[in-house]
């Protein structure tokens, strides 16, 4: 009964590319958005030049925009999807993305869990702060994507709107994307790879594939219903082969390396 | 030792008293006198009568015929006997000798005299003609080195007055020898030329030269507080510089377009042509529809009201190393110069698109001008404003050509931390932030939370199942 070498999938391979996408974009946009943001920095400035200056900057930011749109369109045409084949439990129930009570009861047992006052919460297939980061893209691309698409064409949202939207827009496309940047390099990296549990990295986003025993651990309410609905061999899948795990490596610590060397010059500004 | 020959002429006494003066005379070496020959003695016999004059007056000669023995004597020309000069005189004589010709010994002096403009034919034409005695005086001689300004204030002497209130004159009246003279700029007097000679170093194209013998000098610049001190490589450099020194331009202005001739001044006497006050005259006197657009601006207006901070042209331009408005690193410094009064405007401009390109080092975006206009700047209140509202959707196209009204409404140099003018953004602003704020300060706490219980987690993890991580 050993549960080494026992794999099940939590992602299939639509998760897995949509998520290659967001950070392909979000990195890409991160590069080519803040050396704007922090023009008058040195670091800024010499990562504007090293880009081909902001003109050149602008273009490529542009480029992982279109990626950003193209990705929120998949998904949201994923969704539908799911609607229309009629898939239970999309908006409610143990498998949904929605916030429900009983997220905010794990919250709860979980800061207690903390401080050592009582076990760990039993979660099931999506923790509470992973319905945060989903929300916090889906917020995050429609807010930064929205105020965006206004920068882009000016004139001819002008046509609709009044020009004072555009400083609205700076403000909000600006502060927002530092509220997301900051958030995936720290919080997201701390609560999906940095942490002692997970540490260096969680490679389950590249390979689409959870161990039996961290898949028992991290996801208990989800293992057992799956077993008590006889539904867990549905999900079984081979070890990722070591091609897969090499790309999880090689992709997944470039991108965590450079998160975390932008949240650090961004801190360093920032205390300066 | 009385010498012979007295008595030939009627001031006995006064020859006299000056005999001894001739008995040196005889070893003169330049004009063996010849043995008939008169000397010093016998024309001192008439010639020290002060009062002695010329009986018909000769036209450019003095009319008084006294010989001061004295001055003579303690002249260079002290050892040449009378006739050493006046070849032909005997004495007594009858008739006026002809005028002396030092070209007879000074033959170089002559012929540079003959080169330059005191020997042309327009000054030779003027009387009194510039001859070697009107500078070095006839008997009391005086070499080059033992003439002042003066000497050339005889016929030049207004210039010369204006040279003496000059920074130069003032300073050589301190005793500054250093300062300019006539000599420092025009050269030797003997062959000194007009400044439409292209010989003369005083000419257009030569005179930024003439004046870099001293104000290239660095260690001078020090000594005399001179605060540019490499003015003359920033000039050369300038657009002004090249125009002269590279193509010959007569109408670009050289170092006294500017400062003046005579009379420069330094930039802190209000007499100055280069007083800030004065400044937009003085490069007016070229760019004079520059000048008029300015004059109408806002900062014109401010400096004809007395306003000693408005901008002059050099605040923008500067003053030597004036660059062509082409270049971006101009165009970007005077961003940085309009932000020197305009602090507000600068950083509220450098929150948006434009501002920020320009600061990572871009000129091809709107940059202050762009919006404001150049020489022509007036406030938003003004209808002829580039920024007023009747003219703002226009100054938008310039570079967006869709432009609206709408659009124009954007604000270029909003501030979201001003409540009162900007309540929108303020409160955008506000929500964001405390979005932020709210954010990681939950999350933040969050983590630190975990953390050592993750350790916790990991150390029991790693105790009961050693291998696991390495699968």
């Amino acid at each position: 009964m050993s549960a080494a070498g026992r794999y099940y999938f939590r992602f299939n391979l639509y998760h897995r590319i949509i998520h290659g996408m967001v950070i392909v974009s979000f990195l890409g946009l991160a590069i080519t958005g803040l050396p704007l943001k922090y023009a008058q920095t040195g670091w800024g400035a010499a990562l504007s030049h090293a880009l081909g200056g902001p003109f050149t900057t602008g273009y490529l930011h542009r480029f992982f925009a279109v990626i950003t749109f193209t990705y929120f369109a998949l998904h949201l045409g994923y969704i539908a999807r799911l609607i229309l084949i009629r898939q239970p439990g999309i908006f409610w129930g143990p498998d949904s993305m929605v916030p429900q009570p009983r997220d905010m009861a794990q919250l709860y047992r979980h800061v207690r869990y903390f401080l050592g006052l009582g076990p760990r919460p039993r979660f099931g297939r999506w923790a509470y702060w992973e319905k945060f980061d989903y929300w916090a893209v889906f917020w995050g691309v429609s807010i930064i994507g929205a105020s965006g698409l206004l920068l882009w064409f000016p004139t001819f949202f002008a046509r609709y709107m009044p020009g004072w939207v555009f400083n609205v827009a700076i403000i909000v496309h600006s502060d927002e994307a530092l509220l997301a940047v900051g958030f995936i390099f720290t919080i997201h990296f701390f609560n999906g790879h940095l942490r002692p549990e997970k540490f260096p990295m969680d490679p389950v986003i590249f390979t689409g594939r959870v161990e039996e025993e961290e898949f028992r651990r991290d996801h208990p309410e989800e293992y057992e219903q799956l077993r008590a609905e006889g539904r867990l061999e549905a999900r079984r899948a081979d070890p990722p082969p070591p091609w897969m795990r090499n790309f999880s490596r090689v992709v997944g610590f470039s991108s965590l390396a450079i998160g975390i060397v932008l949240i650090w010059l961004i801190i360093m500004t920032a205390l300066r | 030792m009385f010498p012979a020959r007295v008595g030939l002429s009627t001031l006995l006494l006064f020859g006299a008293a000056l005999l001894p003066a001739g008995a040196a005379g005889a070893q003169a070496k330049p004009a063996e006198p010849k043995p008939s020959a008169p000397s010093a003695q016998d024309c001192l016999g008439c010639h020290a009568d002060k009062d002695l004059e010329r009986s018909a007056p000769a036209p450019g000669r003095p009319t008084s015929l006294f010989v001061d023995a004295a001055a003579l004597k303690a002249s260079p020309h002290s050892r040449l006997e009378c006739v050493g000069c006046h070849a032909t005189a005997t004495a007594p004589h009858d008739s006026p000798l002809p005028p002396v010709r030092c070209a007879a010994c000074h033959d170089k002096a002559r012929a540079a005299l003959g080169e330059g403009m005191h020997g042309g034919t327009k000054a030779q034409a003027r009387t009194p003609a510039p001859g070697c005695t009107s500078c070095h005086g006839t008997h009391a001689v005086r070499p080059a080195a033992a003439m002042s300004i003066d000497t050339c204030a005889t016929c030049h002497a207004q210039q010369v007055q204006v040279y003496q209130g000059s920074v130069h004159g003032r300073s050589r009246q301190r005793g500054d020898l250093d300062a300019a003279t006539c000599r420092s700029c025009h050269g030797a007097a003997h062959a000194v030329l007009g400044k439409s000679d292209p010989r003369s170093p005083t000419y257009h194209l030569s005179l930024p030269r003439t004046c870099a013998q001293c104000h290239a000098d660095p260690e001078l610049a020090k000594r005399h507080n001179i605060p540019i001190a490499n003015v003359y490589q920033l000039y050369m450099d300038s657009i002004h510089g090249r125009a002269v020194s590279k193509s010959g331009l007569l109408v670009a202005a050289n170092c006294s377009d500017c400062h003046g001739t005579h009379g420069i001044k330094p930039h802190t006497d209000p007499t100055s042509r280069v007083f800030p006050a004065n400044i937009p005259g003085t490069c007016g006197a070229c760019h004079a529809g520059v000048l008029a657009a300015y004059a109408q601006s806002v900062h014109g207006r401010a400096l004809a009201k007395g306003v000693s901070t408005a901008p002059v042209c050099t605040d923008c331009h500067t003053a030597h190393q004036i660059r062509r408005v082409e270049g971006t690193l101009w165009q970007l410094d005077v961003i940085r110069e309009c932000g020197s009064c305009h602090v507000e405007s600068l950083r509220t401009y450098r929150d948006t698109f434009h501002g920020k390109v320009t600061a990572l080092g871009f000129a091809r975006i709107a940059k202050c001008a762009d919006c404001h206009g150049a020489h022509t700047i007036l406030p938003a209140s003004d209808p002829a404003s580039s920024v007023a509202p009747a003219n703002i959707v226009a100054t938008c196209r310039q570079c967006h050509p869709a432009a609206t009204a709408r659009f124009a409404e954007f604000h270029p140099h909003a501030d979201p931390e001003n409540k009162t003018k900007f309540p929108t953004l303020y409160y955008s602003y506000l929500v964001m932030t405390t979005l932020l704020i709210g954010t990681f300060a939950f999350f933040g706490l969050h983590t630190i939370l975990w953390l050592p219980r993750s350790f916790v987690e990991r150390f029991r993890r790693g105790r009961t199942r050693g291998e696991e991580d390495r699968s």
